[in-house]
């Protein structure tokens, strides 16, 4: 047991333990996510009932786990020799857990799980080609990985329809990946390639295409893209259409003000959000005991009025299986999802970032819980989906793809000076604008216009 | 007809609307209630809560929702209850909307619209004009209408462009000017300044409200053989570069009057412009009359002092004129 007796720093908001009690396992939950008891019994009409707890409501949230790690990230204070104190982050816990089964889908078939299976070793072997290309100083800045959140990034994208929309964040480059984006497209961003999807304007995995693949570019602060998607969603509402608009959040992102304005305007217009919440254990350096106060952050959808439902972010299968529900909710125009994915950022913030500041003993305990490695072992030993040979051959494909992918990458030359300058605004038809899904069918009333009448707010 | 500059917005958006299927409106109080102003008065019964969305108070929900909506080939007009509230979207104009069409080549044909302005006791926090943070904010059109003409062609043309577009409505003038509205459909172009009058002798550029207190100052100096011209610039982003420069060239004395405070105004841009483009022609100092260095104060008298009266435009003119 890694049950460590620490000092605590007395002051420091990472001590705070979660409050409320430890979630409900609600593995027969899935068709009620968000569960209301005991709701108001009408005595009579309009009487308030008088017994006591009438008008209590309970709710629980579904957590399709198989495991519940359960350890905490505190600050601490160690003398070194000299006697000068230093202060460092220490996990708690129990650390020695076995690594569970991965669950069995209620949604994929054999095919799809392989090509899950496939999207993940892309991502993964891409973002190894790019910390490769940043060694050979072919990137412009720094490069950004999912590690370990593969199964976060490329599950739930896979579980959205042709015409529904996305918004990845800088750890769901997987995402693009199963959106019909190549390899090269992100690795052109990286080195500010003219042949990038931005032309070099932008890096990383900052593009979109709002014509073929329903893509809306992230910008670097957080929470933004959130209200965007609702738009979105709203826009093809209007237009006749109820199609899901998925994005991802951190759990140091979801604390921005933005984050709430766009999940509640979301909720309060039943649009179809799946807003991944990716429980990755650090926002850069600070452990998540230092972003919020709840025991998970899936209860605050609770607090919006809508679903939330807590997976396991390294089992591809609960991820695709709570995307694909979050999705057919949106279609039948039910509204937003909240799907709190948990697992752990395997790297730095970015490749300049060692993590130092991460206890061993938590990157030991996810390092068991390698998404593509268990999901390989689901496939391959347990499944017996694919052989070894066939699970062979299917990495040196996707090896391949992404040698050749770098190869286009590297090759394309860099942008002339002068293509900073123009397209600042759309003009001279650059653009015809037009409603994606149709012409809405507009309603309208039997009122006329008529002059208002009405007083003036300030005099 | 004869409309109020409320009226003219309120008419225009109303057209677009029965025209244009896509054309949404969204924004705090905008469907029974109308409106803070009204602006949106009657919409709903018109074209049904789908099509007027009355929103969480959240402005950066709703530029980005109209954004997103934009991306779909939506045409929102988001309403801003008072344009002092904008910078609580700030991220979502600045770093989401702006730079959409550059970084991505997506355009976002979307209108920011709402009440600007002083000289109604509105205090620091509903009576600011903070058009030049968008002006120094490349990818957005910043128009600023001063009569009901101007404010019925522009917000038409806005919300037929396919850029984001902040229209900021002078909230002194709503309810207090009337003007000629044509009955028939017409937009006035972004980025063209007009002549609100001919003169020889000095050029004042100016936009919105300030346009109706150089026309009094105008009127004034008439009286001493001093003839003003008055350029109204109409839209502050992009700038009429052609127009400011022709007026310098005609009268070779120019007073700029804003709002809005001195230092980083648009009247330090505006003599830039003059600088490059027109410099020999200058017979005297570019003057600037503007709203002082601080926050626009609440009580009456304080107000008063704090924004451009009609006499310091008369004052300044008579200094130019001599010099």
């Amino acid at each position: 047991m890694a049950n460590k007796r620490t000092k605590s720093k007395a002051n420091s908001n990472g001590n705070r333990p979660r409050n409320g009690v430890r979630a409900i396992t609600a593995h027969g939950a899935a068709d009620a996510i968000v569960r209301r008891a005991g709701s108001p019994k009408r005595t009579g009409e309009g009487v308030r009932p008088s017994a006591a707890n009438t008008d209590l409501r309970t709710y629980s949230i579904p957590d399709y786990r198989l495991e519940h790690p359960n350890f905490t990230v505190h600050q601490s204070v160690e003398k070194d020799k000299a006697g000068a104190e230093h202060v460092h982050y220490e996990v708690e816990g129990d650390l020695d857990a076995p690594v569970p089964p991965i669950r069995d889908s209620k949604y994929l078939s054999k095919q799809q799980a392989i090509e899950i299976y496939r999207y993940m070793l892309l991502n993964r072997k891409m973002e190894t080609a790019l910390e490769n290309l940043y060694k050979q100083g072919k990137v412009v800045g720094g490069v950004y990985f999912g590690l370990g959140q593969e199964a976060c990034s490329c599950a739930s994208a896979y579980a959205l329809d042709k015409d529904d929309w996305f918004a990845p964040m800088i750890r769901n480059q997987g995402s693009l990946l199963v959106r019909g984006f190549r390899a090269s497209d992100t690795m052109m961003q990286y080195m500010a390639k003219a042949g990038s999807p931005t032309k070099g304007r932008d890096g990383t995995s900052h593009f979109g295409d709002i014509e073929k693949r329903n893509m809306v570019s992230p910008i670097s602060m957080l929470g933004d893209l959130i209200p965007v998607m609702s738009g979105v969603a709203l826009g093809a509402r209007l237009q006749g259409r109820n199609i899901a608009v998925m994005t991802w959040i951190g759990d140091g992102g979801q604390s921005t003000g933005v984050t709430y304005e766009g999940i509640n305007f979301a909720a309060v217009q039943n649009l179809g959000l799946v807003l991944v919440i990716e429980s990755n254990e650090w926002a850069y350096s600070t452990p998540s005991e230092m972003q919020y106060r709840c025991k998970d952050l899936a209860e605050r959808a609770i607090g919006y009025g809508i679903p939330g439902v807590i997976i396991d972010g390294t089992d591809a299968c609960q991820v695709y299986d709570a995307a694909y529900e979050a999705v057919e909710r949106a279609h039948r125009g039910e509204g937003p999802t909240m799907i709190e994915a948990k697992m752990m950022r395997m790297k730095g913030h970015a490749i300049h970032d060692a993590a130092a500041y991460v206890p061993k003993a938590l990157f030991d305990f996810w390092k068991k819980r390698d998404p593509i490695a268990r999901f390989e072992n689901y496939l391959v030993r347990e499944k017996k989906w694919l052989t070894g040979q066939e699970n062979g051959e299917l990495i040196s494909e996707v090896e391949r793809v992404i040698e050749e992918e770098r190869e286009i990458a590297v090759n394309s030359p860099m942008p002339t000076p002068e293509s900073a300058e123009g397209g600042v605004s759309c003009e001279d038809g650059c653009h015809v604008i037009k409603p994606k899904y149709g012409m809405p069918k507009v309603k309208k009333g039997t009122s006329r216009y008529k002059e208002t009448e009405a007083a003036v707010h300030l005099k | 007809m004869q409309l109020t500059y409320l009226e003219a917005i309120r008419q225009g958006i109303w057209e677009e609307m029965e025209h244009d299927p896509t054309v949404f409106c969204l924004g705090e109080d905008i469907g029974i209630y109308g409106g803070a102003f009204k602006v949106t008065d009657g919409f709903i019964d018109r074209f049904g809560p789908e099509r007027v969305i009355d929103t969480p108070i959240a402005e950066s929900a709703i530029v980005g929702a109209a954004f997103g909506a934009s991306l779909t080939g939506m045409r929102p007009v988001a309403e801003f209850q008072f344009m002092d509230f904008i910078p609580c979207a700030m991220n979502q104009i600045s770093n989401m909307v702006a730079k959409t069409h550059y970084l991505w080549g997506a355009p976002a044909p979307l209108v920011l619209r709402g009440p600007s302005g002083g000289y109604v006791h509105g205090g620091p926090f509903h009576s600011q004009n903070p058009e030049m943070w968008f002006v120094h904010n490349p990818g957005l059109k910043v128009i600023c209408p001063a009569t009901p003409y101007d404010a019925k062609g522009l917000i038409k043309a806005a919300i037929r462009d396919n850029n984001p577009c902040l229209f900021f409505e002078h909230k002194y003038l709503y309810r207090r000017i009337k003007g000629e509205v044509p009955a028939e459909d017409y937009v006035v172009p972004i980025g063209k300044a007009r002549i609100a009058r001919e003169g020889r002798d000095l050029s004042v550029i100016t936009y919105a409200a300030m346009v109706h207190s150089a026309l009094e100052a105008a009127d004034m100096l008439a009286k001493e053989s001093i003839d003003v011209e008055v350029l109204d610039l109409r839209t502050v982003s992009p700038l009429d570069r052609e127009a400011i420069a022709q007026t310098v060239k005609k009268t070779n004395r120019v007073i700029i009057l804003h709002e809005h405070s001195r230092t980083g105004g648009l009247a330090g841009e505006i003599a830039a412009i003059i600088n490059e483009e027109v410099f020999d022609d200058l017979d005297g100092p570019i003057v600037r009359i503007t709203g002082l260095d601080s926050a626009i104060p609440f009580s009456p008298p304080q107000e008063e002092h704090y924004l451009p009266k009609v006499s310091d435009i008369v004052r300044e003119a008579r200094r130019l004129k001599a010099y």
